[in-house]
């Protein structure tokens, strides 16, 4: 285990500039994840560390050690890859085996059998160990490439999209079962997806890369409830979180917002009124999720009038997108109700539960309860 | 009206050497809708939902069985005589043809009028959005734009039944849920009776008023998205329809102070609704289902079933706790901002309309007494 830095590194492919000057420091024995789209240059970022590219810029640390042009065997570095990639005719406790039995890492074999043994233990595939990985399960057979990649205790685990390529079950228990997993692990780890529920399941803290350049870097809390961009805010999420113009109001030492639906001035909380007046600000854009809006079918005090767009149930819940001035608004509605194609509902926007951002730079400026939602929430 | 009849409906396809390969795509398909419905055929690869659909525009000889609109037998009539519009996942459209040729195409084969068919293209197009696009070649348009072309080239034809076939699956996510709500805006608009064949669940549950959930050429429930997903008659559609899926588990009855309990594979005990009451017996084995939302958090001093977590997971719009039940996971979904420790005690409750049981062999739903009937 060891703790990984990339400082100030740059990476091109002929006149493609796949990295600008990315500074990633990631903690000894911390679960990293590097999430962004597909091109962003997160396996960039991993072939750097392995050793599979050199930057033309920059310096890659082990430790304090200076790793630039180290040789990918001489680095330590365990890589999973997305099949496995386990030896089908050996056992499994063969296969775990394998990493130790090979020329550069050769240990002996009492070492090998109580390493084995205990690494088998810890993934809870000690029953398995005389059975060959094709009669094991799906879950089984990931925690055994697991299990042979951590048995050597390398400077750093490595992960490209290791369940990219498995439906969406199984992503789904796969994913769990890795993050069941992870407190037994003790080794640095780097992961890239692009799947935002694995980046917020799994990392201690996730480095948000778009074309080339780190944009956020944060627990899952930070990068869902604290956005520092408006594009960041984009990229988490299942319903996309919508965006509205709001207009700075203040009226007897109260700041309001204003939205381009009505005359309505929605009052803000304390903490979200100083930090607007603070920052002098005029324009905002204001961030509502999927499940921060509030609707009703009847007029209401508060509630501007829109036209249901489309509805879309799915099963325990509704998708609606209501169409409201020039916007349209998505939001997901948790309740058996019917709805119809445009028919009258009336929306209604809580600034407590919205996010604020410069209009023009489109960066954070500020919400309500800013520390609560850094943890998440209550505790259960 | 024209109501869309399929009758003991069969297709065993040729090996290639004059034989049959002795395996029904589409076996015994029984189904009746009525016009102006949007029908959602659903199922895995493999399950018979194209080669229905197939049957259904002609390009695909019925083996056995009746296809009939209103009172018209369509087996032997020539698909261009159907008046059925059909519109592929992967467009077929013609590339060196603008959209507005693409459009008329058909109908300038069919010489009807011109001035008539200058009215219907941009009728057509009005409707679908590519009103602005009319003048442009197909190639440059994105996957979303050429799919609403392709709908409205099906369209353009004033069809009795309109047949999408995954017209969705090559759209990327933001893309794919725009159209979703456009082709169920047209819907409204036209009423004109719709096929759509899926293995999406989320897609046929959005847009369809009917689903039809096939698996391996057998039909397995008909009913509104309502009915399959709360009333499903058997393990196949209670799993293939919901996301995250429903926890299915293994279970054994036990009696229990005055009532009975289900036994977990790991000795966890849930209380069994009473409802099940009358049906149950000491030491059956079930497989119990219920959704990951169907559960909710409780206290200690009434609850149905005690976990310790084991993956607390914050996914931001939702959160999912899940209990290890030997190789599986129990999952729990709620709502609510709350933060879970791994290793930390909870106790639930079950919401009792919402679990189901089914026969361990024959994965057939098992229903209390006086049940409703789905399907």
């Amino acid at each position: 285990m060891a703790r990984i830095r990339l400082d100030h590194v740059t990476k091109k492919y002929g006149s493609i500039t796949a990295l600008k000057d990315v500074s990633i420091d990631v903690k000894d024995n911390e679960f990293y994840v590097i999430f962004g789209p597909a091109g962003a240059g997160k396996t960039s970022v991993l072939n750097l560390i392995a050793g599979i590219s050199d930057p033309e810029e920059g310096d890659i640390l082990f430790d304090d050690a200076y790793m630039n042009y180290v040789e990918p065997r001489e680095r330590d570095v365990a890589m999973v890859f997305e099949n496995y990639a386990l030896y089908p005719h050996k056992t499994v406790y063969e296969n775990i085996a394998s990493s130790m039995r090979t020329k550069k890492y050769r240990q002996p074999e009492e070492v090998v059998d109580r390493e084995v043994k205990r690494v088998a233990a810890m993934m809870n595939i000690s029953e398995l160990l005389e059975r060959k990985p094709t009669q094991a399960s799906n879950g089984q057979r990931q925690r055994i490439a697991l299990g042979r990649a951590l048995v050597r205790n390398p400077n750093v685990f490595l992960m490209d999209e290791p369940l990219a390529h498995l439906d969406a079950k199984l992503r789904n228990s796969m994913r769990k079962e890795l993050k069941s997993m992870q407190e037994a692990f003790h080794t640095t780890t780097i992961y890239v997806t692009h799947d935002y529920t694995e980046a917020m399941s799994l990392g201690d803290r996730i480095a948000v890369i778009h074309e080339g350049s780190i944009c956020q870097v944060g627990t899952g809390n930070e990068v869902y409830y604290l956005p520092e961009t408006e594009f960041v805010a984009k990229l988490f999420g299942d319903c996309e979180i919508n965006i509205l113009k709001g207009c700075v109001t203040e009226e007897k030492g109260r700041t309001g917002i204003r939205l381009p639906y009505g005359e309505e001035v929605y009052p803000v909380p304390d903490d979200v009124g100083e930090r607007l007046q603070c920052a002098g600000v005029k324009d905002v854009d204001i961030g509502f999720r999927g499940w921060a809006i509030d609707y009703s079918r009847e007029p209401r005090k508060g509630y501007v009038r829109g036209k249901i767009y489309t509805h879309e149930p799915l099963g325990n819940k509704v998708e609606l997108t209501v169409s409201l001035g020039d916007d349209m608004i998505r939001f997901i509605v948790h309740v058996d109700e019917r709805f119809e194609i445009d028919e009258a509902i009336y929306l209604h926007f809580n600034m407590d539960k919205g996010i604020f951002f410069h209009s023009e730079t489109k960066e954070y400026l500020v919400r309500h309860n800013e520390e609560v939602m850094r943890g998440g929430g209550k505790n259960g | 009206m024209a109501n869309l009849k399929l009758q003991n409906l069969y297709k065993m396809y040729d090996q290639g050497n004059g034989k049959k390969d002795g395996v029904y795509a589409v076996n015994n398909l029984n189904l009746e809708i009525e016009d102006g419905t949007f029908l959602g055929i659903l199922g895995p690869s493999g399950c018979g939902k194209s080669t229905t659909l197939r049957m259904i525009a002609g390009l695909e000889e019925i083996t056995k069985g009746e296809i009939a609109i209103g009172d018209m037998v369509i087996n032997d009539i020539h698909p261009k005589e159907r008046k059925i519009g059909l519109a592929f996942e992967d467009y077929a459209l013609y590339p060196p043809l603008s959209v507005y040729n693409n459009i008329a195409f058909c109908l300038k084969a069919n010489k009807v009028d011109k001035k008539e068919i200058d009215q219907r293209v941009r009728k057509i197009a009005k409707t679908m959005k590519v009103e602005e696009l009319l003048d442009a070649k197909v190639e440059g348009l994105s996957g979303g734009q050429k799919q609403r072309v392709n709908i409205a080239r099906a369209l353009v034809r004033n069809p009795r039944i309109l047949l999408l076939d995954e017209p969705l699956s090559h759209l990327d996510g933001k893309m794919r849920q725009i159209l979703r709500g456009e082709i169920k805006r047209l819907h409204k608009e036209i009423k004109c009776t719709t096929i759509l064949v899926t293995h999406d669940q989320m897609e046929a549950l959005s847009l369809a008023d009917h689903i039809a959930i096939m698996k391996l050429g057998v039909l397995q429930q008909y009913g509104t998205p309502d009915e399959i997903y709360n009333d499903p008659v058997n393990i196949f559609v209670a799993d293939f329809i919901g996301e995250p899926p429903m926890n299915l588990l293994p279970v054994t009855v036990q009696k229990a102070d005055g009532g009975f309990c289900f036994l977990l594979l790991d000795g966890t005990r849930i209380k069994a609704p009473a409802k099940f009451h009358s049906i149950l017996e000491d030491g059956q084995q079930y497989t119990m289902g219920i959704r990951p939302t169907s559960i909710v958090i409780a206290d200690e001093k009434d609850y149905d079933a005690q976990f310790t977590v084991d993956v607390f997971e914050n996914l931001g719009d939702e959160r999912i706790i899940s209990i290890r039940i030997l190789e599986d996971f129990l999952t729990i979904v709620i709502e609510d901002m709350l933060v879970f420790q791994k290793g930390s005690r909870i106790y639930v409750k079950m919401k009792e309309d919402l679990l189901y049981l089914f026969d361990r062999e024959t994965g057939e739903r098992v229903r209390e007494q006086g049940q409703r009937n789905g399907g």
